[in-house]
């Protein structure tokens, strides 16, 4: 078995992937959309990563040119799988453009697609110029303009950082938490205390999942050493006054109405599925699970399995994920696609 | 020093001695203003079960107080006091004697359903207000109002006859909450009546005070509303632990 390997999508995870099945020396096809290469955090223009605080394009950067420079690597940018047919070990995907590619097995790294604010009205994304999503503000970081209010350019003096946008939410059908928005709040309100250290930011919560090692660093950090307050409420509607926006809701923990006016309001926008993955399931022939992110076959045992034998998932492909993990499930995917053994045809069993 | 936000502070906690002297310093009067703790003593804790029993708590379980139905009342809007979310960490938490200073206030619930719209988790915050209401009535915690007495009065004449007669209702109304049937406005009415002297219509309303109406044909219908109430009287006499009517 030394097929080539087809990775579809050249995010953190497919970078990761394909790093590692060429570095044993397997030939690989990274197929991209996009005109480049690079995922969510190049695509998007994210700032410093969690936990590491390492700028994602000097990171991912890095990592795409590791899998540029391989020979072992093919990447197709600017490209889609229009049909993927053949039996495990023998596949032949047929590209958009005609362009066919035959490969052994696959992996899917297709990602996630950001929630769109504008799907909850009442927080004023889409009325009021000065309410931005997460995703806004790591641009205004990365790009090195800093925090500005888009209406006038002014420095905020007060930001309002509304959690579970688009998460947690069974009006609008998403019911799971999108597990990076807590602590890629609590990362960015320490970014702007430090870049404005004028500035008040506030954070508006339900429940605060900055898991694991991030407690200490991330939501004790931010609070301790930048001073970001925290208050347990879901905001109702954000409205303006004609200069300010104004932010209502109730202070769950004294029980008293919140009317609050701040200069910039930030939706900590969760992971929806990519909303390619009813196209990406019916092409792979493989199965969503309830939530519409691909299925994985098993939770332990064997990894990155889908519903379909020889067709592989990593990274937030599966559900919301954080970077480091998607890069460590990329590399398990490609551990499971360089042993992948198909299971023998009948006839050939027979011989 | 005063007390700050002394509305805060519940006014049976507030203690003034008239009389004291601690270590030779008189502090009689409100020099000896004390706060005495606020502690919960016990938990309930089937309270939640038993909202969850009632048609509409079924869902109560799932809240995760974000305090989005609270934001979204009608009714809080114009009395703070109002809180769903609040009362939901109560049930929640079995905190029954918290939950009874409210109510009074619980039952105000316009079921305008904004909170339905807006919670995350669809608790159906409403639902739960009604069950809440129901729970307080059923365990004798509200005492009935006039308004229930004339709908006890008036239904009960419905699921009888399937019609009502005016006088009746009026009289049972009257007879149930302990006032005169010569009320003045009646009185009034009927001079009025009399004055105008509208034979048949007098007759017809004289009449129905002796041959009660009643629908045609109203037997089996009577017995399928008597069975059915009966049937959800039972059920949320058992969702809190009650025993059947008949052993009130």
């Amino acid at each position: 078995m030394s097929q080539p390997i087809l990775i579809v999508g050249g995010g953190p995870a497919g970078l990761s992937a394909a790093h590692a099945a060429a570095s044993a020396g397997r030939k690989v096809t990274l197929i991209e959309k996009e005109d480049r290469l690079g995922g969510a955090p190049i695509l998007s223009g994210y700032a410093k990563l969690v936990p590491s605080h390492e700028w994602a394009s000097d990171v991912i950067g890095a990592m795409v040119k590791r899998v540029v420079d391989n020979p072992n690597v093919t990447v197709r940018t600017g490209a889609r799988v229009q049909s993927f047919d053949g039996t495990p070990g023998a596949f032949t995907a047929t590209l958009k453009d005609g362009g066919k590619v035959e490969v052994g097995s696959a992996i899917l790294t297709t990602g996630f697609t950001h929630f769109d604010s504008v799907n909850k009205p009442e927080w004023g994304f889409g009325t009021y110029p000065d309410v931005v999503t997460t995703t806004q503000l790591e641009q205004m970081i990365s790009s090195g303009k800093g925090v500005r209010c888009p209406s006038d350019g002014r420095k905020p003096d007060r930001v309002a950082i509304l959690l579970c946008v688009g998460s947690r939410d069974r009006q609008i059908g998403r019911e799971w938490c999108s597990k990076i928005c807590c602590t890629v709040s609590a990362n960015l309100a320490m970014e702007i205390r430090e870049e404005l250290p004028e500035s008040n930011v506030y954070i508006y919560y339900m429940d605060i999942r900055t898991f694991g090692l991030y407690e200490g660093e991330f939501y004790w950090g931010s609070q301790e050493e930048y001073k970001v307050k925290y208050i347990k409420a879901r905001i109702a509607e954000v409205t303006s006054d004609g200069k300010r926006l104004l932010v209502k809701g109730e202070d769950t923990l004294v029980k008293r109405p919140i009317s609050i006016p701040f200069d910039m309001v930030v939706h900590a926008v969760g992971m929806d599925p990519n909303v390619d993955n009813m196209t990406i399931s019916s092409v792979f022939g493989v199965k969503l699970n309830k939530y519409g992110y691909i299925e994985r076959k098993n939770t332990y045992t064997t990894l990155c399995e889908t519903s379909r034998p020889g067709v592989f998932v990593a990274g937030s492909a599966t559900g919301p994920e954080t970077i480091d993990d998607s890069i460590a499930q990329g590399s398990a995917a490609a551990m499971a696609a360089l042993t992948f053994v198909p299971a023998k045809t009948p006839a050939e069993a027979a011989e | 020093m005063p007390i700050h936000e002394k509305s805060l502070i519940r006014p049976e906690k507030l203690v003034e001695h008239e009389e004291l002297v601690i270590e030779g310093m008189d502090v009689s009067g409100h020099w000896s203003t004390f706060i005495e703790g606020r502690s919960v003593p016990d938990y309930n804790e089937t309270l939640q079960e038993e909202i969850a029993a009632l048609p509409g708590g079924e869902n109560i379980h799932r809240c995760w107080q974000c305090g989005s139905c609270t934001n979204a009342c009608t009714v809080n809007a114009l009395n703070p006091d109002f809180n769903p979310r609040y009362w939901i960490y109560l049930i929640r938490m079995g905190m029954e004697e918290e939950l009874l200073r409210d109510k009074d206030i619980i039952w105000q619930c316009v079921s305008c359903n904004k909170c339905t719209y807006a919670c995350p988790r669809d608790v159906v915050p409403e639902q739960v207000m009604k069950a809440t209401s129901h729970w307080l009535e059923l365990k004798g915690h509200t005492p009935k109002s006039p308004s229930m007495i004339f709908d006890e009065a008036f239904s009960e004449q419905v699921f009888e006859r399937g019609k009502i007669e005016d006088g009746l209702v009026l009289r049972e109304f009257f007879k149930r909450t302990g006032q005169p049937v010569t009320q003045p406005w009646l009185v009034a009415l009927v001079s009025g009546l009399v004055k105008r002297f509208p034979v048949f219509y007098l007759m017809k309303l004289g009449l129905a005070t002796v041959f009660r109406p009643r629908t045609r044909g109203w037997g089996k219908a009577r017995d399928a509303i008597e069975e059915y109430v009966h049937e959800c009287e039972e059920r949320n006499r058992r969702a809190v632990g009650l025993g059947t009517k008949g052993a009130k």
